[in-house]
């Protein structure tokens, strides 16, 4: 599977957002480790017959279709919020307005 | 959505926050600021969390573990070790980090919670308050055991509670002590009954915390004062110095006391039917600790002549013998009045 984004990177995304309510690129870098998960599991299933086979690459050929795509639409997203390419650092514009404690 | 109780009860259980992202640690610190019962602390590095400064059921451990960071396992199984019952949440990025941190829990037992990111902040909160509830409800038990532990049975006397039956009863060597407070009548015309009632439960507390350091058992409050017994080859030691440090510190709080006591064989056991058991302890020196208690000068000790004796201690008591007739005996007691100074002898 080819990789825009290192896990680390993905792994940075989330570290930057931490919650839902203001993550869209990190709910996007979820879902790609989830797919590079089952893509893995797929590539390390036992065959025990060509329908297996058959099986677990269309599921990873899928994993792989879906994960390319997603991954192009994080490219995409970051860039259109300003994210810092180099650092993956989120912008500070982009961060939730705390209250006062 | 909380009760009126729940949102304006004393926060009393920390929650250790670990992140060091600023921007994240915020955003937790505003959500756990918002929870009844939390008293939030953040730190930006593991390095500056004390593991040994987590007590017994009042602290909550929260690490937000960041990617490139090392992994937090060191501090988490110091915390565990010094306090086992702190609960310990994790967040955690998807993927190798996650696998990693679900095994060491698996391994290791040491992680209560692991939250995924990105975090479901609603879901996060919703645990840490009930976590946060179940520890305040723990203290509180654990406060009230402490009370409880006041009025148990100290040596040879938990033979009685071994089998708490109505009627269950054994003779034991004693030292027995009233204290009561002199004057109290005024005490409660001069303030609300509910003003003197908590001054009145702060001055037993503090007789019933020195009973319990010199050994003693608390048996029963007697309106304005305590029964107290206490046991074994250093009773009479124990109690002299007992009462002496409970005048001394009530001299200091500007409070009259009248203490009596006295040593000998005591009955000691359960009373009262299945509807209602109660540990009493009954007989002759009993009886003469009581009346030398209500005899006792504001301020002095009244003790038996022999119980003093026996106490063999010396430390800057005031003291002058006297026999004193005492209702219900034939003869005069032989009796020493004593009374503390303030001051430790030099």
């Amino acid at each position: 599977m080819k990789t825009k984004f290192s896990d680390q990177q993905l792994s940075t995304i989330l570290d930057q957002s931490l919650i839902y309510q203001c993550a869209c690129p990190a709910q996007v870098a979820k879902h790609l480790i989830e797919l590079r998960d089952l893509y893995a599991f797929q590539q390390s299933c036992l065959n025990q017959t060509e329908t297996d086979t058959a099986v677990h690459q269309r599921i990873a050929s899928s994993a792989e279709g879906a994960h390319d795509t997603l991954e192009e639409c994080l490219e995409a997203v970051l860039m259109l919020e300003n994210w810092d390419m180099k650092t993956l650092r989120m912008p500070s514009t982009l961060q939730k307005t705390l209250r006062a404690i | 959505m909380q009760s009126e109780s729940a949102m304006y009860r004393t926060p009393r259980i920390r929650v250790v926050v670990c992140d060091g992202n600023d921007y994240t640690r915020a955003l937790l610190l505003e959500r756990i600021a918002g929870i009844a019962g939390c008293m939030p602390e953040t730190h930006a590095s593991m390095a500056s969390v004390n593991p040994h400064g987590f007590g017994a059921s009042d602290s909550i451990l929260v690490l937000n573990h960041q990617a490139h960071q090392p992994e937090p396992f060191a501090l988490i199984l110091e915390v565990k070790q010094y306090a086992p019952d702190t609960p310990v949440i994790i967040i955690t990025s998807p993927a190798a980090p996650l696998r990693s941190m679900k095994a060491f829990q698996a391994s290791s037992r040491s992680v209560d919670r692991i939250f995924s990111k990105p975090l479901d902040l609603d879901e996060f909160a919703s645990d840490l308050a009930a976590r946060v509830s179940q520890l305040d409800a723990q203290r509180t038990l654990n406060d009230d055991h402490l009370n409880l532990l006041r009025f148990l049975p100290t040596g040879a006397l938990r033979r009685i509670f071994a089998n708490p039956a109505a009627g269950n009863a054994e003779l034991f060597e004693m030292t027995v002590m009233f204290t009561d407070i002199r004057d109290s009548s005024r005490l409660i015309m001069q303030q609300s009954a509910r003003t003197y009632f908590a001054g009145l439960n702060a001055i037993l507390a503090a007789q019933a915390r020195h009973i319990r350091i010199h050994d003693g058992m608390v048996i029963k409050t007697t309106g304005d004062g305590l029964l107290a017994v206490f046991e074994g080859a250093a009773r009479c030691h124990l109690a002299l110095k007992c009462a002496a440090a409970i005048q001394k510190a009530s001299l200091i709080g500007g409070i009259a006391l009248g203490i009596g006591l006295s040593d000998g064989p005591v009955l000691t056991g359960i009373l009262g039917s299945t509807e209602h058991l109660h540990f009493d302890v009954i007989g002759s020196h009993v009886h003469l600790a009581a009346r030398l208690c209500g005899s006792a000068l504001p301020g002095e000790i009244l003790a038996t002549a022999e119980m003093a004796n026996r106490a063999r201690i010396d430390v800057g008591l005031r003291t002058m013998q006297e026999s004193i007739q005492v209702r219900g005996f034939d003869a005069p007691v032989p009796c020493i009045h004593i009374q503390p100074s303030v001051q430790e002898p030099s």
